[in-house]
This record gives structure tokens, sequence and C-alpha cells, in this order.
């Protein structure tokens, strides 16, 4: 493993943003059609808006990185539909999201798995990390964990400027969960330790670097070396809590399913050495790596993770 | 050995400080960035670290935030909790 120049891999991630490619009439259009339509009017829409965008080499791009790993032998034509795919499925998650805030949570169906596991592990008083990646819709199936009776804190830094809104701004409510910016003081680590020092449940993205680089450690995923974040697995060493990597992803038109993929439990008193977060690390890489063969086109992947892989061959 | 003095010896054995000497660590020095040349991820270490030598739990981080700033400002807040 060759080490990561941080420079590059910060370049890299530069060029992925959060922040949606489409203007603010074009959200507009969707949110009427849905108002008019419902769900298949919006989608309808959808399906031409996303073909119109996969016609474009840079939206194909963005989403290559990860797709020419994924289906290594795909030829041209193949690539092309794996786009359309991609960028549909996204689509079709941003259209839900909204939908849920704008028409209200019955018009998705969410099936938890692992219910149980989850509460005994709540249970246990430590506090509860959640590692979520950019896979299905995060936001949507969240919102049926209001079965936990603890609150839930997100770690979350939105772009300025982005006019992609969250489900609970379309509705108008407040925002259910308590957000922690990465931008803040020490990075919102004091404010981490405290929610799980209450025994609370801290949401984190396993799957993106925000802000330092050396709060990544380099793992293996896909046949390359990527860098994720290790800041999860630290705070779990220091204060008992576990981790729980906590996937959705689409399963009909109108259903999620979210599912608890694995615990993680990181020993007490690993240290300050980055190193020994690696194991860790790499079992959730796996585990999203597992995600993705299960269901290749919910990874929503845009800028190359793999850039400073030896073996890169985007 | 006062409470500043040892604060700086187990900072630089338990945060593995390579080439620091306690002498060399002035008690307004900050402890991140430029100074001690800490990370935010290191503050998860510090508050193990007051725990496990001084016996003092930090239970409320946002309000500590203050004695997070230099050596002084953490033995201040350590030798008031300090049983």
């Amino acid at each position: 493993m060759s080490p990561i120049e941080p420079d590059a891999s910060a370049a890299a991630r530069q060029e992925w943003t959060s922040r949606s490619i489409g203007s603010s009439w074009q959200h507009q259009c969707f949110y009427l059609m849905f108002r008019c339509g419902g769900r298949r009017a919006a989608y309808l829409l959808l399906y031409c808006v996303v073909f119109y965008y996969t016609l474009l080499p840079s939206v194909r791009r963005k989403g290559s990185y990860y797709l020419n790993r994924r289906f290594p032998t795909a030829g041209a034509w193949e690539r092309f539909c794996n786009s359309y795919r991609m960028t549909l499925e996204l689509g079709k998650v941003l259209v839900d999201r909204a939908l849920v805030g704008i028409l209200g949570p019955k018009h998705v169906q969410i099936e938890l798995q692992g219910k149980q596991e989850f509460l005994d592990l709540v249970a246990e008083g430590k506090g509860a990390i959640l590692i979520n990646a950019h896979v299905g819709c995060w936001q949507v199936a969240t919102s049926v964990l209001g079965f936990v009776e603890t609150p839930i804190n997100l770690l979350m830094q939105r772009e300025e400027g982005d006019i992609d809104r969250h489900h609970f701004e379309h509705a108008g409510i407040e925002c259910p969960y308590r957000i922690i910016d990465p931008r803040g003081h020490l990075g919102g680590v004091l404010e981490m330790m405290d929610v799980l020092k209450r025994g609370e449940v801290l949401s984190v993205m396993g799957d993106r670097m925000l802000g330092d680089d050396r709060n990544g450690v380099e793992v293996e995923f896909m046949g390359g070396t990527v860098t994720f974040p290790f800041s999860a697995y630290k705070l779990a060493s220091a204060t008992g809590a576990p981790i729980v990597v906590l996937l959705s992803y689409k399963v009909g038109p109108d259903s999620y399913e979210l599912k608890l993929y694995r615990t993680i439990r990181v020993p007490a008193g690993l240290g300050r050495g980055k190193d020994k977060f690696i194991p860790y690390t790499q079992e959730f890489a796996e585990t999203l790596e597992g995600f993705c063969r299960e269901h290749p086109f919910q990874f929503f992947n845009f800028f190359d993770m793999w850039q400073n892989s030896p073996n890169n061959q985007t | 050995m006062s409470v500043k003095e040892k604060l700086k010896k187990v900072l630089i054995e338990d945060l593995n400080l390579e080439d620091v000497e306690p002498e060399e660590i002035t008690d307004d020095m900050a402890l991140f960035d430029e100074g001690l040349g800490l990370d935010s991820l290191d503050a998860v270490e510090l508050v193990v670290i007051v725990q496990k030598h001084f016996g003092v739990e930090i239970k409320d981080m946002v309000e500590s935030r203050p004695a997070f700033q230099s050596i002084s400002t953490l033995a201040k807040f350590i030798e008031e909790r300090m049983t």
C-alpha cells in the first residue's frame, strides 16, 4: 500500500459535491409533478431528465469511477446503461425524499431488519454509533427510527448554496435530529463524545472524508485503496459505544429496507495511532462492498475515491 | 509533582509525542493546531487521559470546551474537580 498524498486525495474529494446538479426551477417542476400526479408523474419526468443528463459525458464520467470497478468487463453500451441506471436510482431516491416531506411518510413503506438487535445495543447504555454510507436513502430510512427512545444526532455538513432539501424541510417541520457540524470546534468531536456519554445515538457517514485528511486511514475497497474516516472507531474505543452498520436500499416503487448489516466492536484504549483502527474501518469497507454486490446501482459515488490507489484503473 | 507537570508528562507518554520534552511545553501553549499540534481526534484521547490519570470525568464536553485551550486551562479544570 502506498501512502496517499494528502493534497491529491483532498483534490479528488473536491471534485465531488453534495450539491444538486439541477437548478431551482427544475426542482420546482418535480415538486409540481408530485402535487399534481404523485410519484408516477414525478418518475415520468425523472426518466426523461436522467436520460438527458446521462448523455452528458461529464455526468457519466463522475459515476464511472465506481461503475468501472463494479462492472469491469462492461462494454460502451452497457456502461451507458449502467450510468443511466445509477443516476436514475439516485433521482428516485431524491424524489422519494421530497415526496415523504410534501405528501407525508405514509407514501413510503420502510422495513427495518435487525430492529431488536439495534434496540439491545442501545439498551447497553453506552450510546450507539450508526455508520451509514451514500447508499439508498438514509434520510427516508432514518425517519423510521422514531421507536428508539433516545435522541438521534447526525454528523452532517451541508454545502453552502445547496438547494436540495431534506424531507423535514419539505414538510416544514423542525428537524427531528440534532445536527452536529464537522466544521465546528474541533470538528464536532466534543459534541460527539457528549452524545455518546449520554447514551444517545450518533449517526455518521463511513465512506466520505469530511475535513482533515489526518482523520482517514487507507483500506481496501473494490480492488483498490481508498481513504475512509476512522473517527467513529476512535470514538467507539473511547466510549465503549457499539458501532452499527445500518444501510438502506430501495426495494420497490414505494418501499425501502433499512438493514443492520453488521455490529463492530472496537476494544477500549486503542490509543492515538491511526493504524490500530484500520481493521475496524476495513470491516466497514467489506460490508459496503457486500452491499455494492447486492445493490450495485444504489451506491451513489460520483468522484474518484480510488485516485491514489496503486492499481487505479480508471 | 504539580498537575501541570504531570499533565505534560502523561500527554507526551500517552499521545506518543516524539521529540518533545516536558520542559519544552509551556503552560500557555495551545493544545491544538499550532502549539502542541494535536488534531481534533486527539480531543478524544485527552478526555480519556484526564479520566485515567486524574480521575476526573469530563461529563459535559461542550461546557468544558474552554478547558481544551492550553495546558494551564486544562490543569485548572482538573484541579477544580479533583477530589
